[in-house]
């Protein structure tokens, strides 16, 4: 018998910065999941590297129609991400979820970018915090059951539990962290003590995973600043101005790892 | 070089970094106001080496000659015979300066005097004091028979010449030292605020709740304890009087502001496992 060979793998389309598609969508193939990833929406035919993407993971111009859900993991270019929702809205069929990083905009901001802001639910993407137990989810008062039951299903099939928490810039996990690297920029600046003795310290006298510089590297200087950006810009307390050192090392980073795709 | 270490205050503090010297070789001269106090110091440093020479970690022979290394102070000025002096009194500025006076008058002017404070200003310690030069800050975690780190803070007259005889001692007790400037809070306990201070406001705007925020950071952040648990284990009223501390020593900077939910936790009693009660319930 022949004819066309059909798959029965979920596909799960992603867009956004170029470190958290590589990290999700190694993940997302791990369990199983077809991976799809668009190119930059509005973009002219270039098609950024995207450096650690495993092999099997698909480069398309517009996400697939037969997708079962699509993530959205821009944080750092917020014209970038709009497009990209946008584009994945118009495109997926209308019940088809949609997830998106929440860590930089509100899920209720993003839901009045795009027609059908039922289907969203947030999430709290940085790199490297796919590693732990959870999934931190967000919902927008728009967004409906099926988002919340698709989301929670999403963690799940990752072996993860959805952790449900407010709609707010940073969410939890990211918004803790990015402070503490914030604070030891601010520490820097004032020359207290050199960047590798406060990771010392940080780890030996309070036990952290990781010292804060050691861990703003992990997760990127352009990410960790754009929270804190977000954060200043969300809620206009000073306490969340980010270190004028932060900047600068986000500035410095190079291009590979931050580019939205 | 250091031989002998006078110690000042004989609580969990002072007796760990007198059994830390003790064991590293070091002569040392336990003092408190309280002489009872330093008997039950030196009853806890027997227990301890007795289970470690009970466990392995250390052998019968060395855990006599660790206890027999301390030597109680019948009078303060017996301290004048050490070669550096370490405080670890009560947590106030008016009492460590009281302090620093009296040893100024007693110990030979090129002995090291340390403070063992955790968030008080060694500058504002050392400027009564002759030969400010020669003080700093050693700033030993708790407990210090088991915690690795010592800030070595310099004040604003510290000398090169104390700094590096102070880290050097901490790296003979086996310890791993950062040097930093004389700063509120210094390294750890200004870089952390954000950890207690993000969870109390995330707690404060209703975004997620004491247990749940404990999980993700522990269970997803990879931290050892939750915000809460831990505030809950350092005392709610200590964690409140470092952020207070740190807040006003920066002049009401922002960043460090106390949440008023701490505040009201210390106003009802509600001080963490001391009390039975804090963020969550003991037994």
């Amino acid at each position: 018998m022949t004819g066309r060979a059909t798959s029965t793998r979920r596909i799960v389309t992603l867009a956004g910065d170029a470190i958290l598609v590589a990290e999700f969508a190694a993940a997302c193939q791990e369990r199983g999941y077809t991976v799809e990833c668009i190119a930059a929406a509005g973009g002219r035919g270039s098609r950024p590297r995207i450096p650690g993407l495993p092999k099997g993971a698909r480069r398309v111009s517009r996400p697939s129609v037969r997708s079962s859900l699509a993530i959205e993991l821009t944080n750092i270019d917020k014209d970038a991400k709009r497009r990209n929702l946008v584009l994945l809205d118009r495109t997926l069929r209308p019940g088809t979820l949609l997830l998106s990083s929440s860590v930089t905009v509100t899920v209720s901001e993003q839901s009045s970018w795009i027609k059908h802001p039922g289907r969203l639910a947030g999430i709290a993407a940085l790199p490297g915090f796919l590693g732990g137990s959870f999934i931190e989810c967000a919902l927008s008062g728009l967004s409906g059951e099926g988002a919340r039951q698709g989301a929670a299903a999403f963690a799940q099939s990752l072996g993860k539990e959805a952790a449900f928490v407010g709609d707010s810039v940073g969410m939890v996990l990211p918004r803790v962290v990015c402070c503490l690297a914030n604070e030891a920029h601010f520490a820097l600046m004032e020359r207290i003590a050199a960047p590798e003795e406060i990771d010392t310290a940080m780890k030996l006298g309070t036990k952290y995973p990781f010292g804060p510089f050691e861990w703003a590297r992990k997760i990127g200087y352009g990410q960790v600043y754009a929270v804190m950006h977000a954060l200043h810009h969300s809620f206009g307390e000073d306490r969340y101005r980010p270190a004028p050192a932060l900047r600068r090392a986000a500035e410095m980073e190079p291009l590979g790892d931050a580019k939205s795709v | 070089m250091i031989a002998t270490v006078g110690v000042i205050g004989s609580g969990t503090m002072g007796g760990g970094i007198a059994q830390v010297a003790a064991r590293a070789g070091l002569d040392v001269l336990l003092h408190d106001n309280v002489p009872a106090a330093v008997s039950a110091a030196v009853e806890r440093m027997r227990a301890d080496l007795r289970a470690g020479a009970g466990k392995g970690t250390i052998s019968a022979t060395e855990a006599t000659q660790a206890l027999a290394r301390i030597h109680p102070c019948k009078s303060f000025k017996d301290l004048g015979a050490a070669d550096i002096v370490i405080e670890a009194a009560l947590e106030d500025l008016a009492v460590k300066r009281d302090i620093f006076q009296a040893l100024d008058a007693i110990v030979a002017p090129s002995a090291i005097l340390a403070t063992n404070t955790s968030s008080l200003s060694i500058t504002a310690i050392a400027s009564l004091t002759k030969t400010p030069e020669t003080v700093v800050g050693m700033h030993f975690f708790n407990p210090p028979t088991l915690m690795p780190l010592v800030e070595i803070v310099r004040g604003s007259r510290t000398s090169d010449a104390t700094t590096l005889a102070v880290r050097d001692l901490a790296l003979r007790l086996n310890k791993t030292p950062v040097v930093c400037k004389d700063t509120p809070g210094f390294i750890v306990n200004r870089v952390a605020r954000p950890f207690y201070g993000e969870a109390l406001r995330l707690l404060g705007e209703g975004v997620s709740t004491v247990e749940q925020i404990d999980a993700i950071l522990t269970r997803t952040g990879g931290f050892r304890m939750g915000p809460f648990a831990l505030m809950d284990l350092i005392g709610i009223d200590v964690n409140y009087a470092v952020s207070q501390s740190v807040y006003e020593q920066f002049f009401q900077e922002p960043r460090f502001r106390p949440h008023p939910i701490q505040r009201r936790m210390v106003e009802a009693g509600l001080l963490g496992r001391k009390t039975g009660k804090g963020f969550y319930t003991y037994k």
